[in-house]
């Protein structure tokens, strides 16, 4: 589970740029937790922070019951995290990616293999598990992100912006995946612009703008506060504008 | 999917180290292009740049065995011109643009004999003759000495004789014997083959590591996958000693490649027969390997820390290309320096390694305190530059690179 309380971060030598404001939330286990809002609103960072990357400047955030500044380094034992840019290493095969982190995670040689192995099949990607990752198309390079953050069997699952350039199938197999780690109660949370991602998958959302929280709530709890007859609807009438979101 | 299995966790920090190593070599030699032109190149410069040298001093020699003379006015000095065929000097008549020819470099050297010679010599006056030379050819210069040489002996043979004539003995007009005594040891005239072993294998352990230097950090960053990497257990300082432990490896591998490539020339090449009497066996190897071991392990920390500092490839290639500079330069001017080297020499970083290589390829072990001292500022700098590119690696701008 995660909890998010009060945190702020703020950027440029003067601290000019107000990324994240006084943000409040939760995300339970068991559950998928979306991160709406435009391009700017301040998921990425959020989701650093959560991701133990950044420092926030104030308020406190834990992951699985540790703090995400005090264990850092246990929290890293504990989340996978999908970044937006995967960052894949191209010379080398979508094995020996998924193998590295899995080395860095401290995983034991015959448990590390027979992980990946399982990881590949659930995911299809032992056709090209022994394939450099450079020729590979942004579905396959989702896959293998997906399977890397997954390697050491994270409780918590961070991604961000996870349909970025994904095609129709590989959306929907990434939704697969995303209700099987639910179904094993895994927390995970995810950032997107596309409101069609987050109304289909996530159970709660957190709608966000200008660093700020403005509405969290389940997907009926939204409609409801917004008056409105459908989720996408909400999503507009809350944020005050669809400018920066995709349908 | 992730099924019942309750992963053992964890892993030392000596492990995560050692995986980030062995990713940084795999993905290094995954690049087979570029991993294999630096090897070939490694172990090609060697036998190319010695063998060139060869063929040039091995040329030369043989110029200064035969002797190639025209002249100009055989006809008046024939017992000039018998002299220099006893001495083995192929005589031939000069063309009648010697002079362009020479100004050209197709000719070394003319002997013009002037046609007043032989009434001047009954006269009893001197009978001249002229060399004519460009002593600015550095080719022709083993010609000119030569016949410059042989003159002269002639000039003595032809005094003595007269003398003799006299009554009187040569020893006369010879009171002083110059007796000469090089005390440079057949090691130490290679001057040239020493310059070019000592500056290749420090240019090697200096260029080595710069590809893998340059791609583990600015490439690393470009490709966007330094952030996922600083999710991960591995500190900071687990990140750079993995990767630093990688370039260190390559150098290694380029600097010993390249030391075999001269061992092996000088080994087994046919050497030319005025000899470099060089010796460059399996001792004088190691101690050149020993000496560069400070270098070995620095330029990895620098180029690191350069790399670090760039967003793109681009302007860390910039930057490592100023670096490198700076770093090549340093041996030239060491060598332009006539004077003997300061005693304080030993504390500067590539100077250092500079002097005691070429200590070491004149056949002297280097001391045990030199080698030592040899190793402060290069400990040091190692030290700092590691430490920096952990801090840099901490830090969040880092990810502002995006």
């Amino acid at each position: 589970m995660i909890e998010v309380d009060g945190l702020r971060k703020a950027f440029g030598p003067r601290r000019e740029v107000q990324a994240v404001r006084d943000v409040t939330f939760e995300a339970p286990d068991g559950e998928i937790t979306g991160l709406l809002g435009p391009n700017g609103a301040g998921k990425t960072t959020l989701l650093r922070m959560l991701a133990t990357l950044v420092v926030p400047d104030a308020g406190s955030a834990r992951v699985g019951g540790l703090d995400v500044v005090a264990d850092r380094y246990e929290v890293r034992h504990r989340i996978g995290v999908v970044s937006d840019a995967r960052g894949l290493y191209p010379r080398l095969t979508a094995r020996e990616n998924v193998r590295y982190y899995g080395r860095l995670h401290g995983l034991p040689r015959r448990t590390l293999e027979a992980r990946i192995d399982e990881l590949f099949t659930a995911l299809g990607l032992s056709a090209i598990a022994d394939r450099r990752a450079a020729g590979f198309s942004q579905g396959e390079r989702m896959k293998v992100a997906i399977a890397r953050a997954l390697v050491h069997d994270p409780d918590t699952i961070l991604l961000d912006e996870p349909t970025n350039g994904l095609d129709v199938m590989s959306v929907r197999t990434l939704r697969e995946e995303l209700r099987t780690l639910r179904a094993h109660g895994k927390c995970l949370l995810f950032s997107s612009h596309v409101m069609q991602e987050v109304a289909a998958l996530c159970d709660r959302i957190v709608i966000l703008s200008s660093g700020r929280i403005v509405a969290v709530g389940t997907a009926t709890e939204l409609i409801a506060r917004a008056g409105t007859s459908g989720l996408e609807d909400a999503f507009v009438a809350l944020l005050g504008s669809d400018e920066g979101l995709a349908a | 999917m992730s099924g019942a299995t309750t992963l053992p966790e964890r892993g030392s920090a000596v492990a995560r180290t050692l995986a980030i190593l062995r990713k940084e070599l795999l993905d290094t030699l995954r690049d087979r292009r570029t991993a294999a032109v630096t090897l070939l190149s490694a172990i090609a410069a060697g036998p190319i740049f010695l063998l060139l040298i060869f063929n040039l001093i091995a040329s030369q020699a043989e110029r200064a065995r035969d002797l190639a003379l025209p002249v100009v006015g055989a006809e008046y000095a024939p017992a000039v011109v018998a002299f220099l065929e006893r001495a083995q000097v192929s005589v031939s008549k000069a063309p009648p643009d010697y002079d362009a020819q020479i100004r050209r470099g197709d000719l070394d050297v003319v002997l013009v004999i002037d046609e007043r010679f032989a009434a001047d010599v009954a006269q009893g006056k001197p009978g001249t003759v002229q060399l004519v030379f460009d002593r600015s050819r550095d080719r022709a210069r083993v010609s000119i000495d030569q016949a410059e040489a042989l003159m002269r002996g002639y000039n003595r043979l032809w005094g003595d004789q007269r003398l003799m004539l006299r009554g009187v003995t040569a020893s006369v007009a010879n009171p002083l014997r110059v007796e000469t005594s090089d005390l440079a040891t057949p090691q130490q005239s290679g001057a040239l083959v020493l310059f070019l072993v000592a500056y290749y294998g420090l240019f090697a352990s200096v260029m080595g590591g710069m590809a893998v230097a340059l791609d583990t950090t600015a490439g690393e960053r470009e490709r966007q996958s330094l952030e996922p990497l600083l999710m991960t257990p591995a500190r900071p300082v687990e990140i750079v000693a993995g990767k630093w432990l990688a370039v260190c490896a390559f150098n290694a591998l380029v600097v010993t490649l390249t030391l075999t490539g001269f061992y092996l020339t000088l080994a087994f090449a046919p050497l030319p027969p005025v000899g470099v009497p060089f010796l460059f066996g399996a001792r004088e190897f190691v101690r050149l390997l020993l000496v560069l071991v400070p270098m070995i392990l620095m330029l990895p920390a620098l180029l690191l820390y350069v790399g670090s500092r760039a967003r793109a490839y681009k302007e860390a290639q910039a930057n490592v290309s100023v670096l490198l500079f700076v770093v090549s330069l340093i041996p030239l001017v060491q060598l332009f320096m006539q004077r003997k080297e300061p005693a304080w020499l030993v504390l500067v970083p590539v100077s250092a390694q500079y002097s005691l290589l070429n200590t070491s390829l004149r056949g002297e072990a280097p001391a045990l305190a030199q080698l030592a001292l040899a190793w402060l500022a290069p400990a040091a700098l190692i030290a700092i530059a590691l430490t920096a590119v952990a801090r840099r690696l901490a830090r969040e701008s880092i990810l502002a690179g995006r």
